[in-house]
């Protein structure tokens, strides 16, 4: 049975109609909203490509539900900063980190939330644990040194 | 796939020729509908092994090599568009070419926009794209992309005398896109002469600048792509979005070679439809045989849904009745009894596998060579069945409109292959198909194939709606092409001051070529051989033979095919020989070595990682090196032992600690796309090494999930030191450019080995080294 929720997704109030509630947010934001940036590689926690923000800190969209996420700020890749000039994302730039990319929305919004906790530099890395399979871990600790 | 024999040909031919050309592009055609102005070259740029490649890549005729695929075209209001036929899979090559570019076409790299191509088929469309892959993209492109921007600057400086009215070359001078006059400072921009230049005739052999003039080529310049990957704009194929569209997912038989029984389901609750899909010719590999229904897709308003669905639908399929000897331990022992139970090539047929291929050499006299030794080495070294593991899953969006034209949209590295795949399905013609590369998210080798385009195409002639189809995580291990399960033999002989007198390497596995019903000849499949051959060591009398395994699981193109599989057991068994001959293992390469480039990279890596220092105390090196797509490279590795549980719940048993690489690929363009592709390709070969395999159950893959198949983590990642040895002073056509985007994968596997033989005596001989490993989910517990 459809359940409709309103969401705050980037700054916004949305409402989304689900058919099965245990759709995870992962697909709302991508099929419901058209959020894209946000990406789906493992759909079980593990590769973080889906990460996102909820209440500031980095969570895996793919293992929660609407339902869950009802009441808190929702923030992608695509609400970050509007200029696209994160501290994180003109440091993914200047080191020129991604290869093919598919994991770096993942990978940026991790970085952001443990800035954004106040974490700098090397206290940035423990938090990092999106999976790479290009392999720009090291571009990433590069870029994580100068934040 | 360098072994991948075709000769490159650039043919250049400006737009008004091409009209002439009636096998080319008509220039008519293409100037009407791309509303294109001013000065267009067309010319033909190669992907991966050209026209081998793209028959390998299956479904129909490759474009010919003097097909025109790219396009250049200066608009008389100064805008430098370069349409691109090979896809980018996030190697940088766009950036790498346009550079190559804009040295001759003397213009400043901002300049030059870059645009994917797709297939020229229909009239509408520019550039064609094909086959990319194989480290090939930019040194088989480097001297015909040279070449066209000194062709197109010398037409528009030619345009330009005739407005001036003075014939002598040596008073004009070009600077970023302006022709100076240099006897009264007259300036013209290429866009005021460029309608006029295509009027002219194409110049023959037109001055290329010397490499001392380069302001790009060999200085590490940013990725066009990288900004649209920082903030979730680019575009990957599961973000397309069409009016109308719904979302399909799919799923296969459990059991390779299964065929769907009875009758599918009706749709259920939330879901708009259940389509089955079936082989396309073309895409055809070992158990999945054309014309088998071996899988379904639900079509769904949403991808959740869709995937719920297909996931708990009841359905029945029938095994193939081999099904029980589809397993890891009956390959092993088929791969053993093959070794020596097998029938010799023959010219006339059938080479039904085992078929023993004699790739050099002889092996009666390897083998008598080996027995009169002073002492003798044998050993097996086993790699099994590894996915591709690309993040970005499998997707493609497809917009049919019956009886009128369809359009697709897929990340692919193989477009040329996608027209007549849509053609045969649909029944439309060619030019009704139009084909839109999207970025890749990865492509490793995977994305050649054409299963999941085939299926999305029949989905959408099904359903007559626009549809997006995607593969969940489990299904992409399911229905992987894998790297080929492989078994290595390797004897050899040393003599009393330890050097090698006989030497004797056989590979045992499934053909890659085969499966795509590409003719073998009698020297194998080059994708199993690769690696093994025109070795720079003295081997003494030497035999390398391959023998193709019978098994039928699809084996497919992993990034670097079988330099990767070959590289382990070849850089292994010379390590067991250093120590056999009591030598140390950087000293007896290079006492063996008959290639100085194969020296100077050993030497080089050596030098950066300081191995006369030796290791610090507890720590141990070990070294490797190959040679590939005209490139060589060399690993070495500092690995300690270590016992710690680690973030994901395993233990370390040991640690890679920094890895060094050392490259010479004879000129290098973007020297920071380099360092990154060393370091992508050996975390590539240290996932396959540490964790990838996908074994197999009575036909059933295991190991479907990244909880099962673990790749490493940020944690994991070794400290990675590179150097690349110098571009000559000035570069001639007569050596050829190596590649690079394959290069860091195949050497570490071996150097890790090695060192962690230094470190406890044992010898890896199997992979993984952690075949039972987990990984275990992001832990960010406080939310929600
Ligand atoms: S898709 Fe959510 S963690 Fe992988
Ligand atoms: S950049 Fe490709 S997976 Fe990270």
């Amino acid at each position: 049975m459809a359940t409709t929720y309103t969401l705050n997704v980037n700054g916004q109030n949305v409402n989304v109609t689900v058919n099965d509630p245990n759709m995870s947010t992962l697909w709302v934001l991508r099929d419901l909203l058209n959020l894209t940036g946000t990406k789906y590689g493992c759909g079980e926690g593990i590769c973080g490509a889906c990460t996102v923000w909820v209440d500031g800190v980095q969570s895996q969209s793919c293992n929660h539900t609407p339902a869950q996420a009802v009441g808190r700020k929702i923030v992608t890749i695509e609400g970050l900063s509007p200029t696209s000039t994160h501290p994180a994302q003109l440091a993914w730039i200047a080191n020129q980190v991604p290869q093919c990319g598919y994991c770096q929305s993942g990978q940026i919004m991790e970085v952001a939330a443990a800035m954004a906790a106040g974490n700098h530099g090397a206290a940035l890395i423990p938090g990092q644990k999106c999976v790479c399979i290009c392999g720009t871990y090291d571009r990433i600790l590069q870029a994580i040194d100068t934040l | 796939m360098s072994n991948v024999e075709f000769s490159e040909r650039h043919e250049i031919l400006t737009s008004e020729q091409q009209g002439a050309e009636s096998s080319k592009i008509s220039r008519r055609k293409f100037l009407v509908t791309g509303g294109a102005t001013g000065l267009t070259l067309g010319f033909a740029i190669a992907g991966g092994g050209g026209r081998a490649a793209a028959q390998i890549a299956g479904i129909a005729g490759p474009p010919a090599q003097t097909q025109v695929n790219t396009w250049l075209n200066i608009t008389s209001g100064g805008v430098i568009t370069m349409t691109i036929g090979v896809s980018e899979m996030g190697q940088g090559t766009f950036t790498g070419l346009a550079m190559i570019l804009a040295e001759d076409l003397m213009v400043d790299l901002t300049k030059i926009k870059t645009v994917q191509g797709v297939p020229a088929i229909a009239a509408q469309q520019t550039g064609n794209s094909i086959g990319t892959f194989g480290s090939t993209v930019t040194w088989t492109n480097y001297w015909g992309m040279r070449n066209a921007g000194a062709t197109a600057r010398e037409m528009l400086v030619s345009a330009a005398m005739n407005i001036i009215g003075d014939q002598n070359r040596g008073n004009y001078t070009v600077a970023n896109g302006v022709i100076t006059y240099t006897p009264n400072g007259t300036q013209i921009s290429y866009g005021l002469v460029a309608n006029a230049a295509a009027k002219l005739s194409v110049p023959t052999n037109p001055p290329l600048i010397p490499d001392s003039e380069f302001r790009y080529i060999g200085k590490t310049q940013s990725r066009l792509d990288i900004p649209s990957k920082v903030n979730g704009t680019a575009i990957y194929a599961m973000d397309v979005r069409l009016p109308n569209m719904v979302y399909a997912v799919i799923q296969h038989a459990p059991a390779f070679g299964s065929v769907l029984s009875g009758a599918l389901p009706a749709a259920p609750a939330n879901t708009i439809a259940v389509v089955p899909t079936k082989v396309i010719a073309g895409t055809d590999r070992g158990t999945e045989q054309v014309g088998m229904v071996n899988a379904f897709a639900v079509v769904a308003s949403n991808t959740w849904d869709a995937w719920q669905a297909a996931m708990n639908l009841s359905v029945s399929w029938t095994p193939p009745s081999n099904a029980a000897q589809l397993n890891d331990a009956n390959y092993l022992s088929e791969a053993q009894a093959a070794l020596t139970t097998n029938t010799p090539y023959s010219p006339s047929g059938p080479n039904t596998a085992p078929t023993l291929y004699q790739v050099e050499g002889t092996a009666s006299a390897s083998a008598s060579a080996i027995a009169g030794a002073n002492k003798k080495f044998s050993e097996q070294y086993v790699l099994p069945y590894v996915a591709h593991n690309h993040l970005e899953n499998l997707a493609c969006a497809v917009n049919y409109v019956p009886g009128v034209s369809i359009d697709i949209y897929a990340p692919t590295q193989s477009a040329s292959s996608i027209p007549p795949l849509a053609a045969q399905i649909t029944g439309l013609s060619l030019n009704q198909v139009n084909v839109h590369v999207t970025m890749l998210g990865g492509g490793l080798g995977r994305k050649i194939e054409m299963d999941f385009i085939s299926q999305a195409i029949q989905v959408a002639f099904a359903i007559k709606q626009p549809v997006m189809l995607m593969w969940p995580r489990a299904q992409l291990f399911m229905r992987d092409q894998y790297r080929p399960f492989s078994l290595v033999q390797i004897n050899a002989g040393l003599n009393s001051s330890g050097n090698i007198v006989g030497w004797s390497a056989t590979n045992v596995n499934a053909s890659i070529l085969g499966q795509r019903g590409y003719p073998v000849g009698a020297v194998g499949d080059s994708q199993s051989t690769e690696g093994m051959t025109g070795l720079p060591y003295t081997r003494g009398t030497f035999s390398t033979q391959w023998v193709s395994h019978p098994s039928p699981i699809p084996v497919g193109f992993w990034r670097s095919v079988g330099m990767s599989v070959n590289t382990f057991a070849v850089e292994s068994a010379i390590d067991e020989l250093a120590a056999l001959a009591g030598v140390d293992p950087l000293q007896y390469r290079l006492n063996m070595c008959t290639d100085p480039r194969w020296a100077g990279v050993l030497n080089a890596v050596a030098s950066l990682g300081n191995y006369a220092a030796g290791p610090a105390s507890g720590h141990f090196f070990g070294i490797a090196a190959e040679l590939y797509s005209n490139s060589y490279a060399a690993v070495m590795v500092d690995l300690s032992l270590t016992n710690a549980v680690d973030y994901d719940g395993q233990n370390t048993v040991f640690t890679v600690n920094k890895v060094w690489i050392a490259l010479d690929c004879y000129l290098s363009v973007n020297p920071g796309q380099i360092q990154t592709q060393l370091a992508g390709g050996m975390v590539h070969g240290l996932n396959a090494f540490l964790y990838g395999h996908v074994p197999m159950v009575n036909g059933v893959p295991q190991n479907t999930d990244f909880h099962s198949n673990r790749v490493i983590r940020i944690y994991e990642m070794p400290q990675v030191f590179t150097t690349v040895i110098p571009s000559p002073a000035q570069s001639s056509q007569s050596t050829a450019i190596g590649g690079v985007g394959e290069l860091g994968v195949p050497c570490i596997a071996p150097a890790v080995a090695n060192a962690y033989f230094k470190a406890t005596g044992t010898r890896i001989r199997t992979l993984p080294f952690f075949p039972t490993a987990t990984m275990g989910g992001i832990n960010s517990a406080s939310v929600p």
